[in-house]
C-alpha cells in the first residue's frame, strides 16, 4: 500500500505576473497549458479528500490569475480540505481576496522578495511591492492567518532584520525565510544568487536574536549547498505530498517533470488515487528499495529520504544518486566547488512572461 | 571574538534587552495595568506568581555558593533575608501572601502551591535550573531583570489603586517594598556584571542569560494568560472527522489528531469557560485520575502553540 498523502499541491496554472529568477516552476513552463477546468479541479478536490488528504495549497504560477479561483476554493472547502492560498499578491485585489475568503479560504501565504520596495520589485521583475503589502493587510483584516515567505539569496540576506520587522508589522503568524534551493530557474541563476558563508552566518545570528522577541514564528531554512546534509525533500518521494501540475500530471514534487524517463499519469485520464499509487514514476523512488550506498545503510535515510532526486539528477546526471548536498555523497565535492561560483557580475536571467 | 563593548555600550545592550523583551510588554501585564483583568484572573496570577517568589531565595542560595568573595556574599545574602524575613521583620514572601489574601484567596492553598499551573512550575523551575547550571557571572546577569522591576512596580501600584480598588488595603505592600529594593539590588548586580564581564565572550554570555530570563518571565505569564482566558477553536481551524472515529484539527501546514480525553477537553472550549474552568470540569468528570486538571492545561498549551485555539480575555 502506498502511503496516505496529506497535502495536495494544486498548481492551478504556471502563468504569473512575476518573473523571479528562482521560480520553482519548470524552466520550460511555457510549453505547458492549463488543462483542468473548474469541474476537473473540483473533482480533484473531492478525490483528494477521499484519499485522506487534509490540506490543499492553491499555488502556481500565480493562482489568482485564474478567473474561477472562487469556485475552486468553494469546491475544496466543500470537500473538507483546509484551503491555503499561495500568492504573490497580484493580480488579486482586496475585494477578490474577500470573495475567496467567503468561499472558504482559511489561510494565505504571501511572497515578498525583499523588505526594500525597490529591491523587491527588481527581484520580482515587476512592480509589485505595494500591492503585496495591501494584500497582507487585507488578509489580516479578514481575520485569516498570514504566512510571509521570503526566498533568500545574497541580495537580500543582509536585510533579514528589516524583513522580520516587516513581518511583525504585518502581523504575520509565521515567517518563512527560505534560502534559495538551486534547481530549475535558480540553478540557471546560481552564480547571481548564491550567498557567501559569512552572509549566511550573519543572517542566522540575526534570526537567533529576533526569535526571542514577540512576533511571528520564524522558520529559517539553510540552502542545501551549505548544510552538509540533504533536506528531507517533500517529506519523501510520493510519501506525503501530491502535486497536480497545470496540465493534470500527478507528481511527487513541483520539479519532478524535469527528470527524464519517468512515466507519470494525468488526472484527465485516471483517477487521482491511481495516479498516486500506481504510476511508475510515483513508485520509482518511493520507500528505500531504490537507494544506493551510502544511503541504503545510512541511519539518516528515514529522516532525509536520501535528499532531492532533482538535485541529484541536475548535478550528477543520475536521479538515483545520493543527493550531492550530503557530505557523505560521492559527488559532494561538486556542491563544495559550487560555493565558490558566486559571481558578483552575473545578471539575473528572469523568467519570461508566460505565453499561455 | 571581537573587542569587548565599552561599559556604556554593554549596559545599553542589557537595557535594550529589557526594553524589547521584559514582561512589561506581555499582553497579560498590559491588561493588568489597564484594569482589564477579572478578579479571578488577578487571583490566579497572584497564586501562581507566589511559586516564582518562593524560587527566588533558592536560586539566591545557589548564587551564594558560586562566589568565594566575602563582600559579595554579605551583600547577596541580604536578598534572601529580604524575601524570607529575619527575626521579627516580615519578608517578601509574607507580603506576597498578604497580597493573596487581599485579592480574596485563602492563604493555605496558596502556600501549598495548589493553584500552580504546570507551565508556571516549569518556567520557575527552569530559572533555578539555569542558575544551577551556569556560572556566577551569568547567574547574576539573569537577575538583572530587576533593572526594569522598579518601573513596573510603580505602574502596578498606580493601576491597582485606580482599577482594582476592591483589593484590601495592605495588599500592595510587596510592590511598594520592591520599588525601593529592586533598583538597589539591580544597581549592585549591574555593577558586578559590568566589572566582571571582561571579554566580549563574557558580555555575550551575560546578554544571553538576561534574554533567557526574560523568556522565563514571559512564559510564566503565557501560562497564566491561557489559564485565565477563554479558549475556543480558531476561526480558520478545520475540524475534520477521520475514518477511525478520531478527529483532526487542520491548521496551516499541520494537523493535530484529537481523540479520547483531548476530544473531551476540546468540546469544553466554547469561548465561555476559562482554561482554569476547563481543568476544574475535567477534574470533576474524572475524579479517579489525579493529574487530569494539569493534563487539561498541558493540552491547552500544546493547542495554543499550534494556533488551533483562540483565547478571549475573561472580562473584568
Amino acid at each position: 500500500m502506498p502511503p496516505r498523502p496529506l497535502n495536495l499541491i494544486a498548481e492551478l496554472t504556471y502563468r504569473c505576473p512575476l518573473r523571479c529568477p528562482y521560480c520553482s516552476n519548470p524552466v520550460n513552463y511555457a510549453e505547458t497549458r492549463d488543462a483542468l477546468d473548474t469541474g476537473a479541479w473540483s473533482r480533484v478536490m473531492r478525490e483528494a479528500s477521499a484519499m485522506g488528504i487534509v490540506h490543499v495549497g492553491l499555488t502556481g504560477g500565480e493562482p489568482t490569475t485564474r478567473t474561477d479561483l472562487e469556485e475552486i476554493v468553494a469546491a475544496a472547502a466543500e470537500a473538507q480540505l483546509f484551503t491555503h492560498l499561495v500568492t504573490s499578491g497580484l493580480p488579486i485585489d482586496p475585494e477578490g481576496l474577500r470573495a475567496i475568503a467567503n468561499a472558504g479560504l482559511r489561510s494565505v501565504q504571501l511572497s515578498i522578495q525583499d523588505a526594500l520596495p525597490a529591491e523587491s520589485d527588481r527581484v520580482a521583475g515587476t512592480t509589485s511591492f505595494d500591492r503585496k503589502i495591501e494584500i497582507a493587510r487585507a488578509t489580516r483584516d479578514l481575520g485569516l492567518p498570514l504566512i510571509l515567505n521570503v526566498v533568500l539569496h545574497r541580495h537580500n540576506l543582509g536585510r533579514i532584520r528589516e524583513i522580520i520587522a516587516l513581518a511583525r508589522d504585518l502581523d504575520a503568524e509565521r515567517l518563512e525565510l527560505a534560502n534559495t534551493q538551486y534547481h530549475g530557474w535558480a540553478l540557471e541563476n546560481r552564480g547571481a544568487l548564491l550567498p557567501a558563508r559569512l552572509q549566511l552566518d550573519a543572517a542566522a545570528e540575526v534570526v537567533r536574536e529576533e526569535r526571542g522577541k514577540p512576533g511571528p514564528d520564524i522558520l529559517y531554512v539553510l540552502p542545501d549547498y551549505y548544510s552538509d546534509r540533504p533536506k528531507p525533500c517533500m517529506g519523501g518521494w510520493g510519501n506525503k505530498n501530491l502535486v497536480v501540475a497545470p496540465d493534470g500530471t500527478v507528481l511527487p514534487c513541483q520539479a519532478a517533470s524535469s527528470l527524464p524517463g519517468l512515466e507519470f499519469w494525468r488526472v484527465t485520464e485516471q483517477e487521482l488515487a491511481a495516479c498516486w499509487s500506481e504510476a511508475p514514476g510515483m513508485n520509482a523512488y518511493r520507500g528505500e528499495a531504490w537507494m544506493p550506498e551510502p544511503c541504503r545503510s545510512c541511519e539518516q535515510r528515514s529522516i532525509d529520504f536520501g535528499g532531492c532526486r532533482c538535485q541529484a539528477f541536475h548535478l550528477t546526471g543520475d536521479a538515483s544518486a545520493t543527493d550531492p548536498a550530503c557530505e557523505l555523497a560521492p559527488h559532494h565535492p561538486r556542491v563544495v566547488a559550487a560555493r565558490a561560483e558566486c559571481d558578483l557580475d552575473q545578471a539575473f536571467r528572469y523568467r519570461g512572461p508566460a505565453s499561455n | 571574538m571581537s573587542e569587548p563593548l565599552s561599559p556604556g555600550d554593554f549596559e545599553a545592550a542589557l537595557r535594550t534587552i529589557g526594553e524589547e523583551r521584559y514582561h512589561h510588554r506581555h499582553p497579560f501585564n498590559q491588561r493588568m495595568h489597564e484594569g482589564k483583568l477579572s478578579r479571578r484572573a488577578l487571583g490566579s496570577w497572584v497564586a501562581n506568581r507566589y511559586y516564582y517568589q518562593t524560587r527566588i531565595p533558592i536560586k539566591d542560595g545557589m548564587i551564594l555558593t558560586k562566589s568565594d568573595e566575602v563582600a559579595f556574599r554579605r551583600e547577596w545574602v541580604q536578598r534572601i533575608h529580604d524575601h524570607e524575613g529575619e527575626h521579627s521583620r516580615k519578608g517578601g514572601l509574607e507580603l506576597w501572601l498578604r497580597l493573596a489574601e487581599a485579592v480574596g484567596l485563602d492563604r493555605e492553598p496558596v502556600e501549598a502551591f495548589e493553584h500552580v499551573l504546570p507551565g508556571v512550575r516549569r518556567a520557575c523551575d527552569s530559572y533555578v535550573d539555569f542558575v544551577n547550571g551556569h556560572d556566577l557571572l551569568e547567574s547574576v546577569a539573569a537577575s538583572l531583570t530587576e533593572l526594569f522591576a522598579g518601573f513596573i512596580m510603580q505602574t502596578r501600584i498606580a493601576a491597582f489603586e485606580k482599577h482594582y480598588d476592591w483589593v484590601q488595603p495592605g495588599g500592595l505592600d510587596y510592590f511598594k517594598s520592591r520599588t525601593v529594593k529592586a533598583p538597589r539590588d539591580a544597581r549592585y548586580g549591574l555593577a558586578f556584571v559590568t566589572q566582571h564581564a571582561e571579554t566580549r565572550d563574557d558580555q555575550e554570555r551575560c546578554l544571553a542569560a538576561l534574554r533567557r530570563k526574560c523568556e522565563i518571565l514571559w512564559s510564566l505569564l503565557d501560562a497564566v494568560d491561557r489559564a485565565t482566558s477563554r479558549p475556543r477553536l480558531a476561526d480558520h481551524a478545520l475540524l475534520r472527522d477521520e475514518a477511525d472515529g478520531s478527529q483532526l484539527v487542520v491548521l496551516p501546514e499541520r494537523a493535530v489528531r484529537i481523540g479520547g480525553s483531548s476530544g473531551e477537553i476540546l468540546s469544553l472550549c466554547n469561548g465561555e469557560r476559562t482554561g482554569n474552568d476547563i481543568a476544574l470540569a475535567m477534574g470533576q468528570r474524572h475524579p479517579e485520575a489525579a493529574s487530569v486538571g494539569d493534563d487539561a492545561h498541558e493540552f491547552l498549551t500544546e493547542m495554543a502553540a499550534t494556533g488551533a485555539l483562540r483565547f478571549d480575555p475573561d472580562p473584568a
